[in-house]
């Protein structure tokens, strides 16, 4: 079976600096794969690189298809969805009309996901109107993920979605996300808080300094001892 | 109060040609939003409003309609093109605003030497497009041109409204506006949409250059200064916000005319720059603009 995502020797600059350097990766259907890894280690370059929002050097396979050379906008309507660092939502405009311009790749049939989307985060049917910029940053979270989940991903990627947030409001966004999964959908997750994600991700890849310097395999645990050698050594 | 009359008179057609400004300060903010470039070749999109519409209509006895619809079809063609042909390289190149910048400024200066070549520099006028006396309201006498301006420019900012309030793709424009990557990251074309804009500006740009036309005249020469004030006035509104940028045309368009009563109308252009140093000094975020920093 094909991976939803696979990446081959990923390579990934800023101008002259290099920030990935040849990253092996890989998400199977259904999958929620984890990203750890300390301040600067490339864990957001490489979802840019993903996503064709950095100039990128290597293989990145998309369901078998090679998207390397697609722009983001075109990756995007594929399913490849990802939620940024800073989550990205449009302040200026109210939380409806962000999640309408989820719907975009959709055109038409949206209102049924707009459903399913309201029912994982109620606390967004009460703030519609409100402008996106003026919710917590909670709320703020939920409205990413409900945006994303308007495109209907087949791979959804998040960028420290707990980042900011209280440990509980945190576990409980990563709680609507084991959700998501069990429900088959795909998941690529970067999160500096390791203990939270590995208690959901099936697998992880630890990145340092642009390499993947550890990878557990299904069923295996990093131990706080190794996680701890893994980020400082 | 003969005093009074005279003052509501100034403001009445000051407002007219700060509608005028006005809208060629939405150009320049629906191209800044979708794009974050200032374009200078806008009021080259102003000047062939009125020199198009003036040689369809002279020189082929086209009907002053028809020959106005020609001439947004041409800015509007000049528009996408400085797009594609300019804007568009140089961002895949990842070029400074600066150069983007200058590059729309020898637009302007390529679009208004070829109309010298082609149409010469002579002064043209347009008949008003609404061939009527003018309007009586009480002691204030509205031209009627003044008055098709009033009301063409308050239909094309209420339209423009429900464009990027009500429809996908307007939304999707003003999401662009706020923040290109997260824009990019849900599907949307970002680039196509700054084709958009280009385009739209164009038609805005013409619109107010056939509408000033029969009020004053126009040449090859008279897009850069259109573009000054549509410029000051986007400022004064905000930059990058489409009806901050209108009112910001309206206070210049009055501030030049009460100028010109007082002081002689040497001393608007004195005013203008007067209007807009305050702003930038005691308002920077301009009338309706979030402060930036
Ligand atoms: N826009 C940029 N221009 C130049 N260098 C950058 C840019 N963004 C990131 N870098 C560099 O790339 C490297 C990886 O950064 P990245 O943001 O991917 O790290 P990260 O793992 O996401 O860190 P964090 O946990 O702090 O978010 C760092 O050395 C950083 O300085
Ligand atoms: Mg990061």
């Amino acid at each position: 079976m094909t991976a939803l995502l696979e990446l081959q020797g990923l390579h990934a600059c800023y101008g002259q600096v290099e920030a990935l350097h040849g990253v092996d990766l890989s998400v199977g259907a259904g999958e929620m794969v984890a990203v750890l890894g300390p301040n600067g280690a490339g864990k957001s370059t490489l979802l840019r690189a993903v996503m064709g929002q950095v100039a990128t050097a290597g293989s990145i396979r998309f369901e078998g298809a090679s998207v390397a050379y697609a722009p983001t906008h075109r990756r995007a309507a594929l399913g490849m969805v990802m939620v940024p660092e800073g989550r990205g939502i449009f302040g200026p405009m109210t939380v409806d009309e962000n999640l309408s311009l989820g719907g975009w790749t959709q055109r038409g049939c949206v209102a049924a996901q707009r459903g399913r989307v309201l029912d994982l985060f109620p606390r967004l049917r009460e703030r519609l109107g409100q402008l996106a910029g003026s919710l917590s940053g909670g709320e703020q979270q939920m409205l990413a993920i409900g945006r994303a989940m308007m495109m209907q991903p087949r791979l959804l990627m998040l960028d420290e979605p707990s980042l900011g947030l209280a440990p509980r409001l945190a576990a409980a966004i990563l709680e609507a996300l084991g959700e998501l999964n069990r429900n088959g959908l795909g998941i690529l997750l970067v999160e500096q808080r390791a203990p939270l994600a590995l208690r959901l991700a099936r697998r992880a890849y630890v990145l340092r300094l642009g390499n993947v310097v550890a990878q557990t395999q299904p069923g295996e645990t990093l131990t706080q001892d190794q996680l701890g050698r893994l980020y400082l050594a | 109060m003969p005093e009074a009359t005279l003052l509501l008179q100034f403001l009445v057609t000051g407002a007219g040609t700060g509608c005028v400004y006005g809208l060629v300060a939405i150009g320049f903010c629906v191209i800044y939003n979708a794009s974050g470039i200032v374009n200078f070749a806008q009021g080259s999109f102003v000047m062939l409003g009125g020199v198009v519409t003036y040689s369809l209509w002279h020189a082929l006895h086209l009907p002053l309609a028809v020959a106005a619809l020609g001439a947004i079809i041409v800015s509007v063609a000049l528009g996408v093109l400085t797009d594609l042909l300019v804007v568009r390289p140089l961002w895949h190149r990842r070029a400074t605003m600066f150069v983007m910048i200058l590059a729309t400024l020898a637009v302007q200066i390529v679009v208004e030497r070829l109309t010298l070549i082609v149409v010469g520099d002579a002064p043209m006028s347009l008949p008003p497009i609404l061939s009527r006396g003018p309007i009586h309201l009480g002691p204030i006498v509205l031209d009627t041109q003044v008055a098709f301006i009033f009301a063409v420019s308050l239909l094309l900012v209420a339209g423009l409204r429900l464009f990027f309030t009500r429809t996908a793709t307007g939304r999707a424009m003003r999401a662009c506006s706020i923040d290109r990557d997260a824009a990019a990251l849900l599907g949307i074309p970002v680039s196509r949409l700054v084709a958009v804009g280009f385009a739209l500006s164009a038609a805005i740009g013409a619109i107010a250059g056939i509408l000033v036309t029969p009020t004053q005249y126009t040449a090859y020469n008279l897009g850069v200064p259109f573009a000054i004030s549509g410029f000051i006035a986007a400022i004064l509104g905000g930059f990058g916000n489409p009806f901050g940028a209108f009112l910001g045309g309206l206070m210049l368009g009055i501030t030049q005319s009460l100028a010109t009563v007082a002081f002689g109308a040497g001393t608007r252009n004195v005013f203008s720059l007067a209007v807009l140093l305050i702003f930038l000094l005691l308002r920077p975020q301009g009338l309706l603009g979030t402060a930036k920093t």
